[in-house]
């Protein structure tokens, strides 16, 4: 039974990821074949500006989407937990980014973030404010990335923490409405620690998801301007496909793959000794 | 071939999306993949394939099709998984490394074979296929760069279209040129460029739309104008550090930031933003510089009349533009190089450029037939002289280089940063030049 779901993780999990640690020790440009250089892609990564400036703007860019977009998921969960009218419609509603196509949506923001074109700088003049030009100033580029990806995904994680609120049994609350706990506290007490199971699967398929965000830099920025948008599993793309360094390129990846290892690894351990799964 | 390759290989495969198999059919026909990127050409590559089909039934053509930035990413990785179209459109950019690197069929014995006459096509343009002692590619078209402009937008500005092929630049205080692009910028109250009420944040038609990936049809056509010619030799280091290169950069970036003609690059800063026709078309730009085989785009963009095509304007050094041309190219692996053969030898006869000639898709690489090119739009009301008199002038042809993938990447990078107004060209330069010499 086991044995097709085996084939295809060696097929395409295991294997892919042995030949890229491979050809991080080589030197390839696609069309010849490739030469051992031995840990010199490694070497070279230390005097590289662009690859270390891509590491820094992916943590900056996981730091601007991660908490906003967790946060962001739980209060809309709590919101559509609650009684509220045409709740479900809300459910639907928020859900709905999340179902469209990235590369869509990211021509789509990208023409309303126009600066002279786009609908939000015509927007704002009717307020008399002048719009950012928004995707190719340094100071902005990123963190509007970060919001579109923010609204995609906040629909879909807060499906997460919704299943995992209403995991959580009617009777605590009732015991502490008798005991007259306020609501600051029954959240901090009782909804918070309880969700930990969903917070743990949350955070780590979206802080992962967050690490290797493509689609929509590469519609709305392609990295710019002067790199500041390039993550580094876009610079893993430019490498390999606009530079021919797929050697290099692949030890970008194994460097991507150790931060990503690790970052899980950590969290893992941090939620493991904190997480009640018998609500019984 | 080795294991590591043979693993590569194995992952690129199934990373990529495998095309459907070509080869043999059983009733011993064949069938060819070949690639291109442009989609005004997909009608007259359609023609000369139906034309093709008439004399060769067995043999049957899959055309795949990419734009321009997907289709070298897509064709290299297809070099990786030796799985590439069997003939595709190659461009000067990339054939020097893709001659070095053995993707390409040497078409030398075949052309002798065949006893095919490489006088029909340009001495030039039939050698810049040649790499080494190889001829790799038949030329398909030439092209080169003229004005494209409303005449609509002249008329409103009371500019006489007769003046248009006499305009001049300078770096110092614009020239003619820049005075005729200013006229023809009018901000929301109807003032322009020239009036003192002018507001630059509020433009409703700029002059001139520049928006190129690779500088081609932007700041090239200035470079050259001012005696740049980018590289130290065909083959040699770039050199766009030269005074007189800095200079025209600079031209380029005080088009956007000091005389507020050119749509702004916050909107057609590439790889993300429109192409030039995308603001000529609504009218947000009166006229554009820009490349012979965007013809068919204006002509079905626009009202017949209501466009026309200009030389270029003069630097201190001369008119004139970059001109290139493509080529029919036969991938190395192929499993079928005398259909492809077949194929690239039919494309690049007379009689088959002439249907591509004859719907004025591209300036056919086959000299003789450059008339009735000039004809087609000639009927369409457009005179294309502009286009060949850009051939003549200070022209240079396109760079030729292994580092152009490098140079290409920081060009674009770094100019990008220039035309926000956020990097100074000279800097910009060296750093662009520093790493496209650097391997």
């Amino acid at each position: 039974m086991l044995a097709p779901s085996i084939l295809g993780f060696t097929v395409f999990l295991i294997a892919p990821i042995v030949v890229v640690v491979a050809l991080s020790f080589y030197d390839w440009n696609l069309l010849s074949d490739p030469e051992f250089i031995g840990l010199e892609n490694y070497r070279e990564l230390a005097g590289d500006e662009r690859a270390l400036q891509s590491i820094g703007n992916t943590f900056y860019y996981v730091l601007l989407n991660i908490p906003a977009q967790t946060v962001l998921a739980l209060a809309l969960a709590l919101a559509v937990n609650s009684k509220v009218k045409a709740r479900n419609a809300f459910r639907v509603i928020y859900v709905l980014p999340w179902m469209a196509m990235p590369v869509a949506l990211g021509v789509i923001w990208r023409w309303v973030f126009d600066p002279a074109y786009g609908a939000l700088n015509r927007f704002l003049e009717v307020f008399g404010v002048d719009g950012a030009s928004w995707l190719t100033d340094s100071a902005w580029a990123m963190p509007v990335i970060a919001s579109v990806n923010v609204w995609q995904y906040t629909g879909y994680t807060m499906l997460f923490f919704l299943a995992g609120l209403q995991a959580i049994p009617a009777q605590l609350y009732e015991a502490a409405d008798v005991d007259g706990a306020s609501a600051p506290y029954r959240f901090f007490k009782i909804t918070l620690p309880l969700l930990r199971p969903s917070m743990l699967f949350v955070l780590i398929t979206s802080v992962i998801g967050s690490f290797q965000v493509f689609d929509t830099i590469h519609v709305m920025t392609a990295g710019g301007p002067a790199g500041s948008t390039a993550t580094l599993n876009y610079q893993i793309y430019l490498e390999s496909f606009t530079q021919r360094n797929a050697g290099y390129a692949s030890m970008l990846a194994v460097i991507l793959f150790a931060i990503i290892a690790l970052i899980t690894l950590a969290q893992v351990s941090f939620f493991r000794k904190r997480t009640v799964y018998d609500f019984s | 071939m080795n294991k590591t390759r043979t693993a590569a290989l194995a992952a690129l495969a199934l990373a990529l999306p495998v095309a459907a198999a070509c080869g043999g059919d059983d009733d011993g026909a064949v069938t060819l993949r070949y690639a291109f990127w442009d989609d005004n050409q997909r009608p007259a590559l359609e023609a000369m394939i139906a034309a093709f089909n008439e004399d060769h039934p067995d043999i049957e053509v899959e055309l795949e099709q990419n734009p321009w930035d997907d289709y070298w990413p897509g064709l290299d990785s297809q070099f990786a998984a030796e799985n590439a179209p069997d003939v595709f459109w190659n461009h000067v950019s990339r054939f020097p490394t893709y001659a070095d690197n053995g993707v390409l069929l040497p078409l030398t014995d075949f052309i002798e074979e065949d006893g095919v006459d490489p006088s029909i096509y340009p001495e030039n343009l039939y050698d810049s296929w040649r790499f080494e002692d190889d001829q790799y590619g038949l030329p398909k078209d030439w092209d080169s760069i003229a004005m494209v402009y409303r005449l609509d937008a002249l008329e409103a500005a009371g500019i006489d279209p007769a003046t248009v092929n006499d305009l001049e630049w300078n770096p110092v205080d614009g020239g003619t040129y820049v005075e005729f692009l200013q006229k023809l910028t009018v901000d929301a109250d109807g003032d322009n460029a020239l009036s003192p009420d002018f507001d630059p944040e509020n433009v409703v038609q700029y002059g001139t739309a520049m928006a190129s990936s690779t500088g081609q049809t932007d700041w090239w056509n200035y470079a050259v104008q001012n005696g740049c010619s980018l590289q130290t030799e065909p083959w040699g280091d770039y050199a766009i550090d030269a005074p007189e290169c800095v200079e025209a950069i600079q031209f380029t970036a005080d088009l956007y930031n000091r005389w507020h003609v050119a749509v702004p690059a916050e909107s057609t800063n590439q790889p993300n933003g429109g192409i030039p026709g995308d603001y000529v078309v609504p009218g947000q730009a009166a006229t554009t510089l820009d490349g012979s085989w965007m013809l068919s785009f204006y002509r079905d963009g626009l009202e017949p009349g209501t466009w026309a095509v200009a030389d270029n304007p003069s630097g201190p050094a001369g008119s004139g533009s970059v001109i290139n041309g493509l080529s029919n190219a036969i991938y190395a692996g192929t499993e079928h190089p005398d259909e492809a053969w077949e194929l690239v030898k039919f494309l690049g006869s007379e009689e088959v450029q002439a249907i591509a000639t004859e719907m004025g898709s591209v300036w056919p690489g086959v000299s003789s037939l450059n008339e009735g090119f000039a004809d087609y739009w000639a009927e369409q009301g457009i005179d294309v002289t502009g286009f060949q008199t850009a051939a003549e002038g200070t022209t240079i042809g396109y760079p030729l280089s292994m580092n152009d993938a490098a140079f290409g990447t920081a060009a674009l990078d770094e100019f990008n940063q220039v035309w926000l107004g956020q990097k100074d060209a000279q800097e910009a330069a060296e750093a662009v030049v520093e790493i496209a010499n650097a391997e």
